[in-house]
């Protein structure tokens, strides 16, 4: 059974999180409480564990720590997609959205071990290759006749020009749609896209329209 | 045993959680700090497992010192997921992205 690494990396998330609520909430009780004067060992104020049975867990403990640990490490790590390569057309500014898993629609290249994801004028594109999400560096360039250059993506923190990077899917009548989808400019102009108040505050200080 | 699991089996989920979201930062703009002081808590509560099986109370103080590091990360790490999450919403609802079918 192949489960997504998104499943995995989400329950993950959240058995750590209650984990270490329950972990956070022990803790104090027994940390802050007082033990009443002749109480035998009880849940919140347990006593030392007997010599064979603190031996047992703790190899027991540490094997399964080990394994656990290796094993959703080594889930993740293999199911990591190739890095891909999105051609974006000079000057574009504004969302670009791809759709995976169109039938008919021709495959992505592959070149240098990268997917390479060319987006129409549009900024549109519709591909037969299924999505494959997480894992992989993707680099970003926009392409003209004249070649191609590079855009500053997320490693270039606020001078970056990729914003809100994320998949999505719906189920329309023809069936399951999955996209990936991101926006295309500055930061301000990803936040004027995202931030309707924004937008008006940011025309009012230009005094004029937003520059697309 | 219960203070064993509970602190074992929290360490093992945040420290694994945290070790992957620190090899992911490869593709993030750095490695924040805070990952790396929660990830030590994470390392800290697994000992704590272990002195609870020897002196319980002494390792409840342990324990909750190294939650208190993992929640140093955790804490604005969900609310932060909390406003994406409202962010997102709005990308998708108020937005028309072109081309779309």
């Amino acid at each position: 059974m192949h489960v997504a690494p998104e499943t995995i990396y989400s329950v993950l998330t959240y058995l750590s999180l209650l984990f270490l609520v329950l972990a956070t909430a022990y803790a104090a009780l027994v940390s802050f409480s007082s033990r009443p004067d002749g109480e035998t060992a009880s849940w919140t104020f347990p006593g030392p564990g007997k010599g064979s049975l603190r031996k047992a867990v703790g190899v027991a403990g540490i094997a399964l720590a080990v394994g656990l640990a290796s094993w959703i490490a080594f889930a993740l790590r293999g199911s990591s997609r190739p890095a891909s390569r999105f051609l974006i057309p000079e000057g574009y500014i504004g969302w670009v959205k791809v759709e995976f898993g169109v039938s008919g629609a021709p495959p992505l290249p592959v070149e240098g071990g990268k997917c390479v994801v060319r987006f129409s004028p549009s900024g549109f594109l519709k591909t037969s290759t299924p999505e494959q999400s997480m894992g992989g560096r993707d680099s970003y360039y926009y392409y003209s006749d004249s070649g191609t250059h590079a855009l500053a993506d997320r490693t270039s923190g606020a001078a970056s020009l990729i914003w809100g990077q994320f998949h999505s899917q719906d189920f329309g009548s023809s069936g399951k749609h999955t996209y990936e989808q991101f926006f295309v400019g500055t930061e301000q102009q990803f936040k004027e896209q995202v931030n309707p108040t924004n937008q008006a505050e940011g025309n009012a200080a230009r005094g004029g329209a937003v520059n697309k | 045993m219960f203070p064993f699991s509970l602190y074992a089996i929290a360490g093992i989920l945040t420290g694994v959680h945290l070790y992957l979201l620190l090899g992911l930062t490869a593709y993030a703009p750095a490695a924040n700090l805070l990952e790396w002081i929660a990830l030590a808590g994470s390392l800290c509560l697994l000992a704590a497992a272990g002195i609870s099986l020897f002196k319980p109370r002494a390792a409840a103080r342990v324990a909750l010192i190294a939650c208190l590091l993992i929640w140093t990360f955790y804490a604005p790490a969900t609310v932060k997921t909390l406003q994406t999450k409202v962010l997102r919403h709005r990308v998708v609802t108020e937005h028309s992205v072109p081309g779309e079918h």
